[in-house]
């Protein structure tokens, strides 16, 4: 018999399955069942921190999304936005060019439309001429914004992810040259402007926001669902070699494609110009362009899962905002924030054991036993 | 027959399942020293998957591995290696960049050298690894360079170290998967003389093939297995072709191509000193000429990588000329002649040119891998219609009948390909090219990786496109194919043409002669370089 | 999985469980209607020493006051803000606040939506020309405790130049914007030390941030290398400045707090805004259905550390010891209005910075100066704020106008630096 060979010893004590037969459902039970871990954890985390009853921390949490009318229009409000966002992405993302620069995009919107709003509204134009000219500027801005990465992916092969990101620190930039030139004393900040407004629906400031979103979330999935455009960036995302053998034109689908999600994403920047902000800071899109990331990967770039994933992170912002951290009296952020993220971390690490099983290694047939028996 | 003697290996009633797939189930077999087994079936047979569980990559559900008579748990590579076991996949575990020499030192300890023992190395350093890989190849007759880097190494070469690598580490069980499939006849012939050198020094081979003419000609023993079950064990010498393909397959095959004679063959696809650089700059084809007739398969033979990928990718427009020329004729249609050089795959399509094309890299060119079988019938015809939508009956009728007449076998029609087998994805891509009724038919390695029916299913196809005019061109690698299938054959080495043959003339000699022969390329290269 | 549930079950039970012990939580949104109930949007949370004097002012003006606090932190300065202070209406808040300059017209929007509720503004400038009843400004003559603290770093320079002759007169200051905010606080700042050592100069930095840690540390760098500055002071909210003189032994004047706890050998003083007199203010007349003050301008207190412009103790290591003494003196004159601050004798302006709002004698004085100080897009120099006192000194008067500081001169002996050629 020949001795062990003693090279390799080290033994894991377990290994991994990949799953593949996880049905939806099953997944989703995890998915909800992680969502369920993660807002325990959150409670344990506040309870260690501020003290906090974890029933209250959960009534507040409701309270803070839905604890009047005005919450749960800025719970569904926001929703809307970070859907919007994410349904802008998902083109890109679906087409395999990681767009991280969502939030210049929207800052470019949002300055071209605020530009419209201060020189239009300055040289006295009428609101409608004004929203006429706010719409097509901000589009058009977010669009280049979004090509401009496009075309350097697209002709020289560079990076787009750090690319895209970036031109967010070029489009914050801008802005804060824009407030440098207009605003030339006070503290820096572009007062509300008053012209070029939207119309609210009904006296309902939050209406039309959520039905402009509506309706991108029902283009965005005809276009991709049923559209030329749409089916050719898929083509690409899978493979360029096969988008090539079939004759599409790639260099073309990537800078239309990025045209489109930066389009969208200048949309976004229109809403909070001429519906929510009617000013602009740097931070005028507040993250929503990486927020938005989340949203689109949690719901694996799919429109409709986006509306779940979208309304959790908006509950889940909203509700420890202005219902847990007030009812507690917690002013520092850090503690929101690292309570969120450990939500955020639950959902993300379910789909480990989603794609894969933990199986643990028969220790009855480990090998070392054996030999000793045999020694024996 | 009874067997006395203490297998060196013993699996009993081994299954392993992925998901609703039972890969393998209750396999039992048994590997002696000193023996060559071939472990023989189709793809997807679950050949690999055993031998996998064997190298500590998968876990078997159940079953028991023994190794000379102990019980065997192998959890990883390592654990393979404390019971001798080794295995050489087809895709070679080589860092490109390190020298054969640090690929074998890679993830070798060092152990302490006894005192007074002349004998007694330490593995792990360099110094004493080269003196004992010396050996080791001096022993069975390797041929290898210590310090070259992996990038510059052949096929061939890359396998041998990963066979030195294996035994270096201590293997005395060695476990080839499908070897043969990347060499040329010749290195094929060396690799054999290796595999008995280390039968006579003891050692036991498992070589997984399904290559019937090596199994009769390497191994002592045949394994067969089929659809994940062991249909038994026999001994080489008991045997022979015919029986070991009914045994693979389960009900008896005609091994036979039909070859018609050519119908009015006209030049339909002329190619003129067709010249061609790579990414990097390296001409790839240089000065090719011929001409593919319709009514006629056309083979191209050839080692791999000596430019048969470039030379169809020139022709449908993928891939950028340097020189020569490609016309296309169609006299059913006009007497023009279309030049498709310098045109890309989508002016070729607006010409009207009937072009079809299976690339070798089915899921990463011809297919997208994540879409149904729909979404694939529609990449060719997705453009149709005035609108900017896309219309999806006609795609589902054409994935409806191609499921239907080759046989596919999915779940549905809304089945990503991905997830189906390797045979099943050949057939969906052969038939959407099939159903643009092309009239030149480009195929590279179509039945690479595919059971016998599904093979033959495939030649009768290129045949029955033969019949009705169309030029077929037939990139393979099985030279006895080519050699039955084929009207004529093109070899090309090297990027050059190395000469066209009439296939019902040559024979498999002449034709591996042609594919190996050492041109006078190196004494061009330095005309070449004088000239510069 | 069954395990997992156990934990979870056990996680649960040991909250709750807690929870019970501790059923006298605070919860915001269930407080009786009776007691008053005020409401603090800030921009950043409490980790910024900016929105922390804020929240500990407001917290303990409600604590003595008996009004339920509700807090909420990190408001960015858009329609979030004018949300937040609505939503704080819808729930019951009788006064509401926000403490970054931007709040200010999301503030007015919710004030025109809820008359009924009080809503104030830190730093603002609109409630003095916009008239709305329900909508407050509010700031303190911090110009003066900026005063103060260079008064304490003059005696100390002074007393650095005793022992060492060769010591710069130079000093240096990192500041945030060069709004009126700032200027008006590093004129005074340097007045202060003026008015103790004559030949000082001052070299001022922008980071243009309000936080920015690794900004303001090279700033403060450099001002010490290159421009040999003998103090630093700043405006600017993070722990930069203060950690860079600590570690290169340079006295340092701080603002909104002291940092002597960190930089014990390096802290000389530091002048706030306490907003503790403020609230209080608000809280009694909301109480007593009075009216709070449109526009505020908080003073200094009886002591040097009470009023709504306060000091915090002098540094145990760098300040001079007799620094209380003497800074007391000079309290009791700047409170008697025997002495102000932006006394016109004390200083020049010349050259550029004589811009057509300004008029100067031909020493240099300044005889008029017209400042902006109604809010408007063009920043119209709208308001003459060169005034006289009794016994006819000429001053220039800041913080009376508007309770947000308007001098934004550039007078002689401040050297700016323009950081954009720097970087």
């Amino acid at each position: 018999m020949p001795k062990k060979n003693k090279l390799f010893r080290f033994r894991a004590p377990f290994h991994l399955v990949k799953r593949n037969d996880m049905r939806w459902w099953q997944a989703l039970l995890f998915r909800l069942g992680a969502v369920v871990v993660g807002l325990l954890l959150m409670c344990l985390v506040l309870w260690i921190m501020v003290n906090a009853n974890p029933a209250a921390v959960f009534s507040n949490l409701v309270s803070g999304c839905f604890g009047s009318q005005r919450r749960t229009w800025v719970t569904f409000r926001k929703m809307a936005l970070l859907l919007g966002v994410g349904l802008a992405l998902i083109p890109a993302f679906r087409m395999r060019f990681w767009n991280l620069g969502g939030n210049g995009q929207i800052l470019m919107g949002d300055l071209a439309a605020i530009m419209c709003m201060y020189f239009c509204g300055a040289a006295g134009w009428p609101n409608w001429a004004i929203i006429l000219l706010m719409i097509p500027s901000a589009i058009l801005a977010g669009a280049i914004w979004g090509v401009i990465p496009a075309i350097f992916k697209a002709f020289f092969n560079t990076n787009e992810s750090l690319f895209t990101l970036m031109m967010n620190y070029i489009a914050a930039g801008l802005v804060t040259i824009f407030l440098g030139a207009v605003v030339t004393s006070g503290s820096g900040t572009l007062p509300m402007q008053e012209a070029g407004h939207f119309v609210s629906i009904g006296g309902n400031d939050y209406l039309l926001v959520i039905l402009i979103i509506a309706a991108v979330l029902a283009f965005i999935y005809v276009y991709l669902r049923f559209s030329k455009h749409g089916y050719e960036l898929e083509v690409v995302g899978d493979s360029e070699n096969t988008a090539k053998y079939i004759g599409i034109n790639v260099r073309w689908s990537v800078v239309r494609t990025m045209a489109l999600s930066g389009a969208l994403c200048g949309l976004i920047g229109l809403l909070l110009a001429g519906a929510m902000d009617y000013t602009i800071t740097a931070d005028s899109a507040q993250n929503m362009g990486f927020t938005a990331i989340m949203v689109a990967w949690l719901a694996k770039f799919d429109p409709f899962a986006m509306l779940g994933t979208s309304f959790l992170i908006a509950f889940l912002d909203n509700g420890m905002a202005s219902g847990v951290q007030r009812a507690f009296g917690i002013t520092n952020n850090s503690i929101g924030q690292i309570v969120i993220g450990i939500v955020y971390f639950c959902i993300i690490a379910v789909e480990f054991f989603i794609n894969y099983r933990i199986r643990r290694n028969h220790p009855t047939l480990d090998v070392s036993v054996n030999a000793e028996k045999g020694g024996k | 027959m009874t067997e006395t003697r203490l297998p060196y290996l013993d699996l009993e009633h081994i299954s392993k399942s992925f998901g609703p797939v039972h890969a393998n189930q209750d396999i039992s077999l048994k590997v002696f020293p000193g023996e060559i087994l071939a472990l023989l079936g189709e793809n997807g047979s679950g050949k690999t998957t055993l031998m996998n569980m064997l190298s500590g990559i998968y876990r078997p559900d159940s079953g028991s591995i023994f190794v000379l008579g102990e019980l065997a748990t192998i959890n990883s590579p390592k654990d393979a290696y404390a019971y001798h076991i080794g295995m050489i996949h087809q895709h070679f575990k080589l860092i490109e960049v390190f020298t054969s020499l640090e690929n074998i030192l890679l993830g070798v300890p060092h152990n302490k050298k006894e005192k007074n023992n002349p004998d007694s190395y330490d593995k792990g350093s360099a110094k004493d690894a080269k003196k004992l890989v010396t050996k080791i190849c001096q022993k069975y007759g390797f041929q290898l360079d210590l310090d070259k880097k992996v990038y510059d190494m052949s096929v061939s070469e890359k396998q041998t170290l990963e066979i030195v690598k294996t035994l270096y580490r201590g293997a005395d069980i060695l476990i080839l998967d499908e070897p043969t499939a990347v060499l040329t006849p010749l290195e094929t012939e060396r690799l054999f003389r290796v595999m008995r050198n280390m039968k006579e020094d003891g050692k036991s081979i498992i070589i997984i093939t399904h290559k019937l003419n090596e199994v009769l000609a390497i191994s002592d023993r045949v394994a067969v297995l089929r659809k994940g079950e062991c249909i038994g064990s026999v001994n080489t010498k008991d045997t022979n072709e015919l029986a070991l393909t009914e045994m693979m397959v389960g009900k008896k095959v005609e091994l036979k191509i039909d070859r018609d004679e050519p119908i009015h063959p006209t030049p339909r696809l002329e190619v003129e000193n067709l010249c061609c650089r790579n990414e990097f700059g390296r001409e790839v084809l240089h000065s090719v000429s011929f001409t593919a007739n319709s009514g006629e398969i056309l083979g191209i033979a050839g080692i791999s990588g000596s430019g048969q990928k470039e030379l169809l990718e020139a022709i449908a427009g993928l891939q950028r000329t340097s020189q020569g020329d490609i016309y296309y004729n169609d006299y059913d249609d006009s007497e023009e002649r279309i030049d498709l050089k310098s045109k890309s795959a989508a002016q070729i399509r607006n010409l009207g040119v009937r072009l079809a094309f299976v690339p070798e890299d089915r899921l990463g060119m011809g297919l997208v891998g994540d879409m149904d079988l729909i979404d694939n019938m529609m990449l060719r015809s997705y453009r149709s219609g005035k609108t900017q939508f896309v219309d999806r009956n006609a795609p589902a009728a054409l994935a409806d009948q191609v499921v239907k007449e080759l046989n596919v076998s999915t779940p549905s029609l809304h089945t990503s390909v991905r997830k189906l087998s390797g045979g099943n994805v050949q057939k969906v891509l052969v038939g959407r090219e099939i159903a643009s009724s092309p009239k030149v038919l480009m195929v590279a390695y179509p039945t690479r990786g595919l059971d016998i029916n599904s093979s033959y299913m495939i030649y009768h196809l290129l045949n029955e496109q033969k019949k009705i005019g169309a030029a077929v061109i037939y990139v393979g690698e099985d030279l006895d194919v080519l050699l039955a299938l084929s009207d004529r054959i093109l070899v090309l080495g090297d990027g050059e043409v190395r000469g066209i043959l009439d296939a019902r003339k040559t024979n498999k000699s002449e034709v591996g002669l042609l594919m190996t022969k050492q041109q006078s390329a190196p004494k061009e290269e330095q005309e070449g370089a004088a000239h510069a | 999985m069954k395990k997992h549930l156990n934990f979870v079950v056990l996680v649960l039970a040991a909250a709750t469980l807690a929870g019970c012990n501790n059923t006298g939580s605070s919860s915001g949104d269930s407080a009786a209607s009776t007691t008053l109930k005020a409401g603090l949007i800030t921009l950043h949370d409490e980790n910024s020493t900016y929105d922390k004097n804020f929240i500990d002012a407001f917290k303990a003006a409600c604590a003595k006051k008996g009004v339920t606090p509700v807090i909420q932190t990190g408001v960015p300065e858009g329609n979030e803000c004018y949300t937040q202070a609505a939503d704080m209406a819808d729930h019951g808040c009788n006064f509401v606040f926000a403490d970054s300059f931007g709040h200010e017209d999301h503030m007015i929007r919710a004030a025109r939506e809820f008359p009924n509720v009080q809503f104030s503004h830190a730093s603002g400038q609109k409630a003095h020309t916009l008239k709305l009843a329900n909508f407050h400004n509010a700031f303190a003559s911090i110009y003066e405790g900026r005063y103060l603290a260079g008064v304490a770093a003059g005696l100390k320079l002074q007393a650095m130049i005793e022992a060492k002759p060769e010591t710069s007169t130079n000093i240096g200051y990192v500041g945030a914007y060069p709004f009126a905010e700032v200027i008006s606080g590093y004129t005074s700042f340097y007045l202060g030390v003026r008015s103790v050592v004559k030949k000082a100069t001052m070299t001022v930095t922008f980071t243009n941030e309000w936080y920015d840690e690794t900004k303001e540390k090279t700033s403060a760098e450099n001002l010490i290398e290159n421009y040999h500055c003998s103090i630093i002071s700043q405006h600017a909210d993070s722990w930069g400045a203060p950690t860079v003189c600590e570690n290169a032994t340079v006295p340092n004047v701080t603002y909104n707090g002291s940092t002597e706890s960190k930089c014990p050998k390096t802290y000389l003083i530091s002048s706030r805004i306490n907003w503790e007199p403020y609230f209080e203010h608000c809280f009694d007349q909301l109480a007593n259905k009075g009216t709070i003050e449109t526009d505020y301008t908080g003073e200094l207190g009886s002591t040097l550390y009470d009023g709504s412009v306060a000091l915090t103790a002098p540094g145990k290591v760098a300040a001079v010891a007799n620094t209380e003494e003497k800074l007391n003196d000079v309290a009791a004159k700047l409170r008697a209005g025997t002495l102000h601050v932006f006394d016109t004798s004390s200083f020049t302006v010349s050259g550029d910075n004589v811009t057509s709002n300004v008029t100067v004698d031909a020493e240099g004085h300044v005889t008029s100066y017209k400042a902006d100080v109604d809010p408007d897009t063009a920043n119209t120099a709208d308001t003459e704020v060169v005034e006289k006192d009794s016994n006819g000194k000429s001053y220039i008067a800041e913080s009376t106008k508007r309770s947000a500081p308007y001098f934004q001169l550039h007078i002689d002996g401040i050297t700016r630096i323009d950081n954009t050629k720097q970087n």
